[in-house]
C-alpha cells in the first residue's frame, strides 16, 4: 500500500500499523526516514541564488495575466530541477538492492504538507517535459488532491528526487532527508531581500538558499555541486525557462 | 455588497481550502500564519476572489491583505 513517502509496508514490523490514519502516515514517515538515516550516507551543500532576474522576469510575466494564469515562484525552482538533472544524470537515479538504477525519464517529487499534519510527496510525470504553465496546471492539481486525499498510488512512486519548500514558514535553509529509493531531495528556503554587492555596490537583492542532501553511494559532493550550480545558473536566466 | 458579506464570502472561499477552521478565524487575525496558508493556497483565494466577485488582485497587493478585515477593505475599494 502507498502512503506519505512511499510505501505503507516499509513501516518497520516491530508494532501492528496504527488504525488512525493521521499515525499510520507518521509511523509511514518515521519508518521512510529512519531507513533514509539509517542506511543512506548522506552529503550536504547549500547555494544561495540571487533571485532578482527570476523575480522581476516573474513580475513581467505575471502583470498582465488574470490569477488563474499566474506563475508562483515555485514553479521556476522545479522546472529549473528538472532541466538540472538533465544536465546531472547521475542524480537522476533510484538506489535499489545495493545498486544505483539510473532512470531515462525525469519525474520530481512535491513534498506537500498536509492541513492537520504529515506530508505527501507525489511525484510531477515527466517534469522537464511541462512548460511552466503546464507546471503550474499540474502543481495545483498535485496540491489540491493531495489535501483531499485524491492521490493515485502510481503517482507516489517513481521520483528520483523531491523538493521541499518551507519558504513559506520563514525558514531561512533547509537540511533535508533522502527518501529512498530516490537518491537526492533539494530543499528550498525563504526569498527574502539580503545585502549583495553588485558591481561594486552593496544593493538589497532577493535571494534564496537551495541546499542539496544527496547519496553518497550514487554521487560525489562535485557531481551536487555542479547540479546545484545548473539550478542556480537557470534560475538567473529565467527567459531561458 | 456590505462588508459583512464580503467577509462572509472571503470566509467561505478560505473554508474551501481548510474547512471549518475559517469559521472561527478573527477579522483581525493574521490569515497565513492562523490558518496554516502557503502560497500555492494564497493564489487560490486570489483566483476564487475574482471569479467571484470580480476583482482581480494584482500580485504586488497580496501584502495588503494579511487579516479578513484589510482584505475586505480592499476588496469593497474595488467593487
Amino acid at each position: 500500500m502507498c502512503g506519505a513517502l512511499g510505501r505503507y509496508d516499509e513501516v518497520e514490523a516491530a508494532a501492528p500499523p496504527p488504525v488512525d490514519p493521521s499515525l499510520r502516515m507518521r509511523a509511514a514517515i518515521g519508518a521512510a526516514m529512519s531507513r533514509s538515516k539509517r542506511e543512506i550516507p548522506h552529503y550536504y551543500l547549500a547555494h544561495e541564488v540571487d533571485l532578482g532576474p527570476a523575480m522581476s522576469w516573474l513580475a513581467a510575466h505575471n502583470a498582465s495575466r488574470p490569477p488563474s494564469e499566474r506563475v508562483l515562484p515555485a514553479a521556476l525552482l522545479v522546472r529549473s530541477v528538472a532541466l538540472g538533472l538533465q544536465r546531472a544524470p547521475e542524480l537522476n537515479a533510484h538506489f535499489v538492492d545495493g545498486r544505483v538504477a539510473p532512470q531515462e525519464s525525469i519525474h520530481v517529487g512535491l513534498a506537500i504538507a498536509l492541513r492537520g499534519g504529515g506530508l505527501v510527496a507525489p511525484r510531477i510525470e515527466r517534469t522537464d517535459t511541462l512548460s511552466l504553465d503546464e507546471l503550474m496546471v499540474a502543481m495545483t492539481d498535485l496540491v489540491t488532491r493531495a489535501r483531499r486525499g485524491g492521490l493515485r498510488a502510481s503517482e507516489m512512486t517513481g521520483a528520483t528526487i523531491t523538493i521541499t519548500s518551507l519558504g513559506d514558514r520563514g525558514v531561512d535553509l533547509v537540511v533535508p532527508a533522502i527518501t529512498p529509493p530516490q537518491v537526492a531531495v533539494l530543499g528550498i528556503g525563504t526569498i527574502t531581500e539580503r545585502p549583495r554587492v553588485v558591481e561594486g555596490q552593496v544593493v538589497p537583492r532577493p535571494v534564496v538558499t537551495i541546499s542539496l542532501a544527496a547519496d553518497h553511494r550514487v554521487s560525489d559532493g562535485h557531481a551536487g555541486a555542479r547540479f546545484l550550480h545548473h539550478v542556480a545558473t537557470l534560475l538567473m536566466t529565467p527567459e531561458k525557462l | 455588497m456590505t462588508r459583512d458579506e464580503v467577509i462572509a464570502r472571503l470566509r467561505a472561499h478560505l473554508g474551501d481550502l481548510v474547512g471549518d477552521a475559517a469559521d472561527d478565524l478573527g477579522i483581525d487575525q493574521d490569515i497565513r500564519d492562523e490558518l496554516d496558508i502557503d502560497s500555492m493556497d494564497f493564489l487560490q483565494v486570489v483566483r476564487a476572489v475574482h471569479a467571484d466577485l470580480g476583482v482581480e488582485i494584482p500580485e504586488v497587493d497580496y501584502r495588503l491583505l494579511p487579516t479578513l478585515d484589510a482584505f475586505a477593505t480592499y476588496v469593497l475599494e474595488r467593487l
